[in-house]
């Protein structure tokens, strides 16, 4: 045989195993969290799904925030490119009145069904995928006795020494909530002075309202010792960080960030969008994100080990205060404003 | 002459060569319309738009942007610190570049040439990075608060505030401050001063009579810039700022990418656009006086 | 201003002895080069003194340190009996023109002016007054609110002019002031210089490589060449006893020869010149053009040569004589119907003794 009858073969091989992956290969673009969210994400779940669905290649479209992720979908809107969203519950809200998405229910997948009553957000046509919740970081190295109360960050020791992402970070709005409730405040949506009251007397010791790039190094750096953050990051980076960043669930409580998943109208991938988000809301694949990155799983049937659970708020759900983020939204403003006014001032 | 006759029949006729003006012009008039014209445009658009309190954009017409604007004292407040501290910002940046643009304006030769690259190096290294470095050199436990440690004096908070925004822009803005400023020194001559030297003045005097005059150009030109891209500066208020310091880049960063209010942002964009074109106005007006 | 009206000294015009300026000494030394060497002077109060030299002879050099522009590396700069050597150019009261003008673009015509006297403190009307004076002295009176720019080059530097001389310097220093017009403003402008420091009776400095321009305005001229002083003296002397060989060649138009002296005297073309003392060896022979007589007849006294070259310019009728190898310039002023002869005549060529210099060949 010579060399261009080989040549020959091998084009002719090729070109008939390349039409056929084709006419099999189907294509689905994840838009999600870039950074450590992808890493986790496409291990725990993204590479599984490809693993057990060979006709489907998963995108992940990585972004910084959920914000930019509608701005994507606002551009695209003719057109979309994505055909998975992960974001934040409420900028899921805006797309939704916004008709960017299609409804995710029983019919899109069975596992909705198995979700938890909270999972499934009036109006939002999205449903949760991930739950997180607010907790207080603190620099093993440094603070030696563990705080119990979000109210030790307005301890003397502690001056100069906090870090908090502020408002209008939601971060900062969830910890206003918290010590709204703690102190007597009974519906958010009326008013929250009593949170309001509670953040201006730990704004003396604040160093950072915008702890960069994110407030976890800021405080294993000991740049700062003591502050708020998010509880899966959170774990991850005590990890990471050999133990020198230390999380606490302080007395008064915490409240849920709730990721949705949701799925894009007219995405590029049709009914493969679909298969991606019963996989990700199956008990398997919670299973697995929440002992990679320990975000609490929205699948009531998912098994998780003692040891992953422990570092969720699971186990600890009498502490979690209720927020109804949409109709929070609706008096975010204003809380804003209480914010700009009787909270930056006293930290300056 | 050879060079010249073999050009003169090369000249085009008036009528195209017209045309040739337009086909020169039309590349740079497209990319700014695609460019910068379309997106104010739109950006005008958006400003009208109703948004609701989740987010969602509407594209439906109305003034509640606008209104909020003009009734909530907060973006008068808004307007007026950003306007006052890009201006301190801007008359600090040139109190530092100044002495060193006229230094360098007055040296010759490879040194000359090494000062030169040594005041454009900071801009081959990002704003961000040049950030940090501040953030090590401003911190609590940073350089300056450990040398003042070390001489047995209080420490002092040096950022996450307005001091620390002031500093780290200031530094930022130096390199385009001390370019624009050697661009707009060409009236200088030694002679000049020479000159006023022979008729009785001395140094200080020859400086305020003759140099600053003759500079006033430069400063002009650098005072605008400066101003312009303080005002539009957010990655280093953000960083050094703490979420203390509130100037229309920063609100209009948090309205569209965390509060999504995009006709907010949209509004205060094209404030910030009104802004510019009153430092323009201002500019040429002071040309024109100076010249 | 024009109340000033000091008469001009003329006591002790030329050379040795205490001048109004006194230079002893002077010299800048640069790394590597000697821009000024040890240079000395005496200026009468009242005259016009030319430092005239070819580019980088060091006469801006001097009239800077003079200013006080540059500082001196060695010397005494003494002006009126006070030692200004290490003052500063703002104490020094000395108006200094420049080549460029130097004017402040910013200010109008009368600011420029008025400029010196602010320094001064003088008092507001008197300012108004003399710089009107000033203004006037230079024929620009109109032109007060104009900016330097709406003026012509002339115009400027009658502004720069006006601008030195309403302070009442104690010198006046004029850094090559003609070298940027244009030959008709040139003529101008030096008839114009002369009458208002004669008139002023100031002292001045004026700095040019034009001898053209030192020998008709200046009351004096110092010859520079390379940082050194090679002749002071009226244009006269300078002209017609020129020390060096290069003041020879500088100032005027000369002929050129080789020689070679033996015994005191030089021989040139089969013809024996004087020579001075000392000399022998290769010399030079120098004779100016129009101070050569021609004939057409040979074999009479002087030297014989062929005419190699007629140039007729109206005025003058040049012949390049031929002498031995050597080409012997001729001028002749016209004088109508004389016939220009062909190259390729024998002529010979004669002159008075006190027309020609010899010098060593070095020089």
């Amino acid at each position: 045989m010579n060399l261009s009858t080989k040549l020959t073969i091998a084009a002719l091989l090729m070109s008939g195993v390349s039409t056929q992956v084709l006419a099999q290969q189907q294509t689905v673009t994840v838009m999600a969290y870039a950074g450590l969210f992808q890493e986790r994400y496409t291990k725990a779940v993204v590479e599984p799904f490809m693993k057990a669905n060979p006709g489907i290649k998963v995108e992940y479209f990585p972004m910084p925030n959920s914000a930019q992720m509608l701005g994507t979908l606002r551009a695209q809107k003719a057109a979309p490119q994505a055909d998975v969203v992960i974001m934040d519950v409420s900028v899921s809200k805006a797309a939704t009145d916004e008709k960017l998405f299609n409804k995710i229910d029983e019919k899109v997948s069975k596992n909705v069904a198995d979700l938890y009553p909270n999972a499934r957000i009036p109006d939002v046509d999205g449903v949760a995928v991930t739950f997180d919740n607010l907790v207080m970081l603190y620099n093993g190295d440094t603070v030696k006795d563990a705080p119990k109360s979000w109210m030790d960050l307005a301890k003397p020791e502690y001056k100069g020494k906090v870090a908090i992402p502020g408002m209008p970070d939601i971060q900062g709005l969830s910890l206003v909530l918290i010590m709204d409730k703690a102190r007597g405040g009974t519906d958010y949506l009326q008013n929250v002075d009593k949170g309001i009251t509670a953040l201006g007397e730990i704004a003396p010791n604040v160093q950072t309202w915008e702890p960069k790039p994110e407030v976890y190094p800021v405080i294993i750096s000991g740049q700062a010792v003591i502050g708020a953050g998010w509880n899966a990051r959170a774990q991850v980076n005590a990890d990471t960080s050999g133990g020198k960043l230390k999380t606490v669930l302080p007395q008064e409580g915490s409240v849920f960030q709730i990721n949705t998943i949701n799925y894009v109208a007219n995405g590029p991938g049709k009914d493969a969008g679909a298969k991606f988000i019963d996989y990700a809301l199956s008990p398997e694949a919670q299973k697995a994100f929440t002992e990679s990155m320990f975000y609490a799983p929205t699948n009531a049937k998912a098994q998780i080990s003692e040891a992953a659970i422990a570092r969720t708020a699971v186990k600890s759900m009498d502490k979690v205060i209720p927020v109804d983020w949409i109709a929070l939204a609706k008096v975010r403003d204003p809380i804003m404003e209480q914010w700009r006014r009787k909270v930056i001032p006293l930290s300056r | 002459m050879s060079a010249a006759t073999a050009l003169a029949p090369a000249l085009p006729p008036r009528r195209s060569r017209l045309g040739l003006i337009v086909a020169l012009l039309a590349p740079i008039a497209l990319i700014n319309a695609i460019g910068f014209l379309a997106p104010v445009l739109n950006l005008a658009r958006m400003s009208f738009y109703e948004v609701e309190p989740t987010g969602a954009m509407r594209e439906v017409y109305t003034l509640a942007t606008w209104a909020k604007m003009v009734t909530d004292s907060f973006y008068a407040e808004l307007i007026v610190n950003s306007v006052s501290v890009s201006l301190g910002i801007t008359l600090l940046t040139l109190v530092c570049s100044y002495p060193i643009a006229l230094y360098l304006h007055r040296s010759t030769g490879t040194w000359k040439t090494i000062l030169l690259v040594l005041v454009i190096s900071p801009l081959l290294t990002s704003a961000v990075v040049r950030t940090y470095g501040w953030i090590a050199i401003l911190s609590d436990s940073g350089l300056v608060n450990n040398s003042l440690g070390a001489l047995g004096l209080p420490p002092q908070r040096m950022m996450f505030n307005l001091t620390g925004v002031t500093i780290g822009l200031t530094e930022i803005l130096m390199p385009y401050m001390i370019l624009a400023l050697l661009a707009g020194f060409g009236r200088l001559d030694p002679r000049i001063e020479e000159a006023a030297s022979t008729l009785g003045a001395p140094p200080f005097t020859i400086f305020r009579r003759i140099i600053l005059p003759l500079t006033l150009p430069g400063i002009a030109l650098g005072c605008l810039l400066c101003f312009v891209l303080a005002v539009s500066s957010f990655i280093t208020p953000k960083l050094l700022g703490g979420g203390r310091v509130f100037l229309l880049a920063t609100e209009i960063y948090d309205q569209a990418i965390v509060t999504l209010n995009w006709p907010l942002a949209a509004t205060l964009s094209i404030l910030v656009l009104v802004i510019f074109g009153g430092a323009l106005v201002l500019y040429t007006r002071a040309l024109r006086a100076i010249l | 201003m024009t109340d000033q009206s000091t008469a001009p000294d003329q006591g002790t015009n030329g050379t040795a002895g205490e001048g109004f300026l006194s230079i002893r000494g002077l010299t800048k030394r640069y790394a590597g080069f000697t821009a000024v060497d040890n240079f000395d002077l005496e200026v009468p109060k009242g005259e016009l003194v030319a430092f005239l030299g070819p580019s980088g002879c060091g006469k801006t050099t001097s009239l800077r340190m003079i200013a006080g522009l540059v500082p001196a590396t060695a010397g005494r700069i003494v002006v009126g009996g006070q030692d200004l050597t290490t003052v500063e150019t703002h104490r020094r009261d000395m108006g200094l023109v420049f080549q460029s003008y130097a004017l402040f673009p910013h200010m109008s015509i009368a600011r420029n002016v008025a400029f010196g006297l602010e320094m001064r403190k003088v008092p507001k009307d008197e300012i108004a007054r003399r710089v009107r004076e000033a203004i006037a002295l230079v024929h620009l009176t109109g032109k007060e609110e104009h900016k330097p720019a709406q003026l012509s080059g002339g115009q400027q530097q009658r502004v720069a002019l006006a601008r030195a001389l309403v302070i009442r310097p104690s010198i006046l220093l004029l850094d090559e002031p003609l070298s940027n017009l244009d030959a008709k403003l040139r003529d101008e402008m030096r008839n114009e210089i002369r009458d208002i420091q004669k008139s002023l009776g100031i002292t001045a400095i004026f700095v040019t490589h034009d001898q053209g321009e030192a020998l008709t305005m200046c009351d004096k001229v110092v010859v520079m060449n390379e940082g050194r002083l090679e002749q002071v003296g009226t244009p006269v002397d300078l002209y017609e006893r020129p020390k060096t060989a290069f003041v020879a060649s500088f100032v005027g138009r000369t002929n050129r020869l080789k020689a070679v002296a033996k015994d005191g005297a030089a021989e040139f073309a089969g013809q024996r010149v004087p020579a001075p003392a000392g000399l022998s060896g290769p010399v030079q022979v120098m004779i100016r053009p129009h101070r050569i007589a021609l004939s057409p007849s040979t074999g009479s006294e002087g030297v014989t040569g062929t005419i190699a070259r007629a140039i007729f310019s109206g005025d003058i009728l040049q012949y390049d004589v031929d002498v031995g190898g050597q080409i012997v310039s001729v001028e002749l002023a016209t004088r109508g119907g004389e016939t220009v002869l062909a190259p390729g005549t024998q002529v010979s060529l004669s002159w008075r003794p006190q027309d020609i210099f010899v010098y060593g060949a070095a020089a």
